[in-house]
């Protein structure tokens, strides 16, 4: 009908002309929008994965950053303390012992083998340090209370934990992941929040662990946590979000709504031993 | 180039589709020319027919490049319901000898919106593969922009034909549509052998010289 009123006005060739640069700009039209909102989008997607490949390097480079620093400690330990100890041990026992007194020799005797036992148990705590025997042993509630009880017997905070479902105990490497979380969480709170007590609370639903850590402390929340994880500062923190990555685990800063207590609440799958 | 295709590709199903699309089109021509030597007002028929076999082979490729949901799945009925609506049109409304411009221009519509739905399926979709380097893309974009150029004139033909200045601008824009359409095609086609090749060179195994290299050592 339309067509039909143009036709008298514009001639047929008009209307045909019109209407189909019409339909064909309409159809370039489409065309670019469509190639143009894909790049921009696949532009965006980029930057979003840059973004993400920048902050798994930054994960990676604390993770290296950690283990060196780790490295040099155990370093230091056995060049500083154990180095020293075998040193002096080694005196007692020089070439001239065998032509000293009887009891010059047994004094000297005595007194490196007292180095020796030192330095036994200076390396063993360096072991320790690095794998605690309580944990593969006995498990993590186990090494979580060995921890507690050292923190407790300081007499500076008050530390408590209570695990209500381990029956099922985690694999070694995730055990050794989660605490060294705790591990590093309670660090934090020592040294940074002035808290007066710390309680771990363990508990799991279904195929999920959960921790929680209560202080009374100054604590973190999940903005304050989720900034320094993309800081250059905080190490601490950065080992422990690439753990809680390896657990395939989330975590999270919160604080009670009395705004008395802060809490930190690890969320791991569980994975039954073999 | 046919044949480089077919033997290449052998197993993708779309590119099958559009090379016989291009195969009928080509033999279309040649008969419409040869009846309209003798002057046969048998041509209208052959256009009818290449209208619904133009649109069946349309809606497989369409049907092979969607991704699975409702749309897809409809596309059968969308078919079969053309198939009909050109049956009842041709016995029960049109006359005899005469432009199909009521089917042309349903094809038209049903060709715009499925188009318009795989470029919106794009869209959306996560690939990050740019959308122009692929052969679908450029297949979709040679029939929107072919049916968008002849929207009006199919519409038109059945009653303006007998005008001699629209008979002038139905074979201008006719041609003009159908070798924008061969471009884009050809466009295609060498996005495809582009492809081909970089897979054909990506998929040879650089074994050759280390096992020369280790029968020399042996």
């Amino acid at each position: 009908m339309f067509f039909l009123q143009v036709k008298t006005t514009l001639g047929i060739s008009s209307v045909l002309v019109l209407g189909t640069l019409g339909m064909f700009f309409m159809a370039i039209t489409l065309v670019s929008i469509v190639v143009f909102h894909q790049r921009r989008v696949i532009r965006f997607n980029k930057q979003i994965q840059k973004m993400e490949e920048e902050r798994q390097q930054m994960l990676l480079r604390a993770s290296i950053q950690f283990q060196e620093e780790e490295r040099q400690r155990i370093a230091a330990d056995l060049h500083d303390d154990a180095g020293p100890l075998l040193a002096t041990a080694r005196l007692y026992l020089n070439e001239n012992l065998i032509h000293q007194e009887p009891a010059v020799q047994l004094q000297a005797i005595f007194s490196a083998k007292q180095i020796i036992d030192d330095s036994i148990q200076l390396i063993r705590n360096i072991s320790h340090s690095l794998m605690p025997p309580t944990l593969k042993n006995f498990g993590l509630e186990a090494a979580i209370k060995d921890l507690f009880e050292k923190i407790n017997g300081s007499g500076v905070i008050n530390a408590s934990a209570r695990f209500h479902d381990n029956r099922q105990r985690l694999n070694d490497e995730k055990e050794l992941l989660i605490f060294r979380i705790l591990q590093e969480l309670v660090t934090n709170i020592i040294k940074h929040s002035s808290a007066g007590f710390i309680h771990l609370t363990q508990n799991a639903q279904g195929n999920i662990v959960y921790f929680r850590i209560h202080h009374d402390g100054k604590g973190i929340l999940q903005k304050d946590f989720e900034k320094m994880e993309h800081d250059s500062t905080g190490l601490g923190l950065k080992n422990i979000q690439s753990r809680i990555r390896v657990l395939r685990g989330k975590i999270f800063f919160e604080i009670d709504n009395t705004h008395t207590y802060y809490k930190v609440t690890i969320e791991v799958p569980r994975e039954l031993i073999k | 180039m046919f044949y480089f295709l077919f033997k290449r590709n052998s197993k993708d199903k779309a590119l099958r589709v559009i090379l016989l699309y291009i195969l009928y089109c080509i033999v279309n021509e040649g008969m419409s020319l040869y009846l309209q030597s003798f002057g046969s007002p048998n041509t209208v028929y052959l256009f009818l027919l290449f209208t619904i076999v133009e649109y069946s082979f349309f809606c497989y490729f369409i049907y092979l490049i969607l991704p699975r949901d409702l749309i897809k799945k409809s596309i059968f009925y969308i078919w079969v319901g053309f198939l009909l609506f050109a049956f009842i049109d041709y016995v029960f409304f049109s006359k005899p000898r005469e432009w199909d411009s009521i089917v042309s221009g349903v094809e038209c519509i049903i060709v715009f919106f499925l188009c318009i739905y795989y470029l919106y399926s794009q869209i959306k979709g996560t690939d990050s593969l740019l959308i122009y380097s692929t052969f679908n893309f450029w297949i979709v974009i040679a029939f929107l922009i072919y049916f968008s150029g002849t929207f009006f004139l199919y519409l038109m033909a059945d009653r303006m034909m007998s005008n001699p200045a629209f008979q002038k601008l139905y074979f201008i824009i006719n041609i003009s549509f159908n070798i924008l359409k061969n471009i884009l095609l050809c466009v295609a086609m060498t996005m495809k052998l582009n492809h081909t090749v970089k897979q054909q060179k990506s998929v040879i195994p650089d074994l050759g010289d280390d096992l020369l290299f280790t029968n020399k050592i042996n």
